[in-house]
């Protein structure tokens, strides 16, 4: 019996494994990019539409813009099943304040609702780059990034996701005409705003693995939503 | 059998460094009236990822002495490569054919010398004047013992009970070409990192014959 | 230990002075600096006439492109390529410092380098390495006894094939080969069917991507055909970037002329006296 306790035998040149500690990653990183730019009486946010996850791409034709009301937008990128969780609450949210108040949420209300969604899970968050766009109650477009875990900032043009790095200098720059001088200055027009972002698209496809494929804009003014698709390199 | 790098599945896919050897492997060699029998699978993996469908893991050591490798692909032939080099030597300075037992020997001395970096469990099989038909098992510590049959890698496992159900000593070579290839069909069907084909040979005083038994032409026993 | 005398010659080989060091900084959190790896397709087949080998041209660190149209395919010696996988540096340095010993034993032996010979260097090099240099090869040659093929893994372990496919891309490619490769395929086809191979990398896997290279190694001539097929066509820009006049910032600036006087001499050649 006392062979049985101890039955294996001891080799001083051999290690044996330690503890191995085993964990689960509820979250996954699908990539994907968000960019978007506000004028005085439009805003425009584009998203691409590869979803991925490693060196695999799972679809290149994968929606990231989520329509909330006829003058707002959120483009999400990052763990695409929070992604779905977040739309889906969200949309649920926005209902319920429809039959209370009957009326629609405003741009202005809706970032702030989902400022406090994100920060309603501080300690387990959706793992995602909000991009919230849309015109402000006086039809002024208007754009709201987000961390994920709620802090949001009110600001004209902003990129997130997977390549918001690396697109973020490039919109200071040219829409925020940061790092220049003299008369530069000058408001960024629809189609300079459009041009801008396919532009931006194109450079980030070159540099960042996980953005590619094809690209889609929405464009809100007055008058509505406009969509547009532009295709991108797609290795 | 063999190798490296994980699965491409994942983030990692260019961390070969990381990897674990991973060791599947379907091995054996087997004594009959006037030789040795040697067979194994052919399939290398790497992690989940079949790597060589075709791989030949019947190493020809001397012309009279072949080796059955399993383990690390990286540590067996780098150890083949070297016993080849060593006996080839001795069996110019000797001017006849090495000893299988020498070739054993050989291996054995490189297996447990290097018993901490190595992960390497060989047969070593011929034949020779002295003692005929040899089979040589050095398990992965570096021992080294002489049995009539010998089975080696993850598939033999499953299959010890046949062999010893089955084995006979001084069979006839047919006989024991068919035993050797129903074994590793038993052992491929079971063991999922051993498959593909069944490659064999066959070590007499005459010299080496080599055959191969495609997955299609492979014995098939119950498959409920 | 290099020389007293001559401190600055370093002794060959690795240096493994910084080892204990950086062993230290990981263990107190500091991140360690991360090589390239290129997530890579690589592939070669045999076909009628020799060998065809393929690569794509995309480097990346982590999930950023470092080099949109970088080589993988190396040079080894007149009759032989090797396509390179994993960390960047070790496959370069590891197949140049074999294809300078081949060149030298081709003048020692005065003949051309047999495959296997490289393919023996190759994986004894990365053997005693222990998997530290992190190289997969692909090594395709033809020599006297005909086309040959070998994969190479960085533990040192190798294998002979008719056709084989390598790094994070190597799945999608094989999945090319498996279908459509068949014994004694001319050339045409052969290119073909590596191109295909390569673009199956290049759109599916996330870290391949660019342009495909070509090597045909035949019994008597190279084609290396550098960007064989522009896999895929960079965007069309949309908008004008000029930047207008007095943009960027510049420090104050300050003209000081100087006076120069010019003088001018001309110099006339005249002939040397040769006759004594």
């Amino acid at each position: 019996m006392a062979m049985m306790n101890d039955s294996r035998p001891h080799y001083p040149d051999y290690s044996t494994a330690g503890a191995v500690q085993h964990s689960f990653n509820p979250y996954a990183d699908n990539g994907g990019s968000v960019v978007a730019i506000a004028g005085d009486d439009f805003a425009v946010i584009g998203a691409d539409t590869r979803l991925s996850t490693g060196f695999a791409i799972y679809t290149r034709n994968q929606k990231k813009l989520f329509k909330l009301t006829d003058k707002t937008i959120l483009g999400c990128a990052g763990c695409w099943c929070d992604t779905l969780t977040l739309t889906r609450i969200l949309n649920a949210r926005m209902q319920m304040y429809e039959q209370e108040h009957n009326k629609t949420m405003s741009t202005t209300a809706c970032s702030q609702m989902l400022s406090t969604m994100l920060y309603y899970k501080r300690f387990f968050p959706y793992y995602i780059s909000n991009v919230l766009v849309g015109l402000d109650t006086e039809g002024k477009g208007c754009v709201y990034s987000y961390d994920p875990i709620g802090h949001c900032e009110r600001s004209t043009y902003r990129a997130g996701g997977s390549a918001g790095a690396l697109l973020q200098p490039l919109l200071d720059n040219q829409v925020g005409f940061k790092n220049m001088q003299g008369d530069a200055f000058e408001k960024v027009t629809k189609e300079r705003a459009i041009a801008i972002l396919k532009d931006v698209f194109i450079s980030a496809a070159e540099r960042d693995i996980y953005t590619g494929d094809s690209i889609v804009i929405n464009l809100i003014t007055k008058d509505g939503i406009t969509e547009e698709t532009f295709p991108l390199r797609k290795d | 059998m063999m190798q490296m790098h994980p699965s491409s599945m994942n983030m990692s896919a260019t961390d070969w460094m990381d990897a674990a050897h991973s060791t599947g492997t379907s091995i054996m060699a087997a004594e009959f009236d006037g030789g040795v029998v040697i067979g194994a699978d052919s399939r290398t993996t790497t992690g989940a990822y079949i790597a060589n469908r075709v791989t030949d893991k019947l190493t020809k050591v001397t012309d009279n002495i072949y080796c059955c490798r399993s383990g690390s692909a990286a540590d067996t032939q780098a150890i083949a490569d070297i016993v080849s080099y060593h006996l080839n030597f001795h069996s110019m300075e000797l001017g006849t054919q090495p000893l299988v037992e020498t070739g054993a020997a050989v291996f054995r001395e490189m297996c447990y010398n290097y018993r901490d970096s190595l992960m390497a469990g060989i047969l070593v099989a011929g034949w020779d004047s002295r003692k005929g038909g040899q089979v040589y098992s050095i398990p992965i510590g570096g021992m080294c013992v002489r049995q009539a049959v010998s089975i080696g890698g993850s598939g033999s496992s499953y299959v010890y009970g046949y062999v010893d159900a089955n084995f006979k000593e001084g069979m006839k070579k047919e006989e024991c070409v068919d035993f050797v290839t129903n074994t590793l069909s038993l052992a491929m069907a079971r063991d999922g990192s051993s498959g593909g084909v069944v490659r064999l040979g066959i070590i007499t005083k005459d010299g080496v014959e080599r055959r191969v038994k495609l997955g299609t032409e492979l014995p098939k026993f119950y498959e409920g | 230990m290099s020389s007293a005398l001559c401190p600055e010659i370093p002794t060959p080989g690795f240096s493994f002075e910084n080892c204990k060091r950086n062993a230290t900084l990981a263990a107190k959190g500091f991140p360690t600096p991360k090589a390239t790896k290129t997530g890579t397709t690589i592939v070669g087949i045999i076909y009628k006439d020799g060998v065809i080998l393929g690569a794509d041209t995309r480097a990346t660190e982590d999930t950023t492109v470092s080099d949109k149209n970088c080589q993988k395919i190396h040079y080894l010696a007149p009759n032989m390529y090797c396509c390179g996988a994993g960390t960047a540096a070790d496959t370069e340095m590891t197949t140049q410092m074999i294809s300078s010993q081949l060149e030298l034993h081709r003048l020692y032996t005065g003949r051309v380098v047999p495959v296997c010979t490289a393919n023996q260097m190759l994986k004894q090099y990365l053997f005693r390495y222990q998997g530290h240099i992190g190289a997969a090869l692909v090594l395709g040659g033809v020599d006297s006894s005909g086309p040959h093929l070998f994969s190479i893994y960085p533990h040192g372990s190798t294998d002979k094939l008719p056709y084989t496919t390598m790094g994070s891309g190597s799945l999608a490619a094989m999945a090319v080969f498996e279908s459509r490769w068949v014994p004694n395929m001319d050339e045409e086809a052969g290119k073909k069917l590596v191109r295909d191979a390569i673009a199956a990398g290049i759109f599916n896997d996330l870290g391949s991507g660019s342009n495909v290279d070509l090597c045909v190694i035949r019994k008597d001539k190279v084609d290396y055909l550098r960007t064989y097929d522009e896999a895929n066509k960079k965007g069309i820009r949309q908008a004008s970037y000029k930047y207008p006049k007095g943009t960027t910032a510049i420090f104050p600036n300050k003209t000081q002329e100087y006076k120069i006087e010019v003088t001018e001499e001309t110099v006339t050649p005249y002939t040397m006296d040769t006759s004594s």
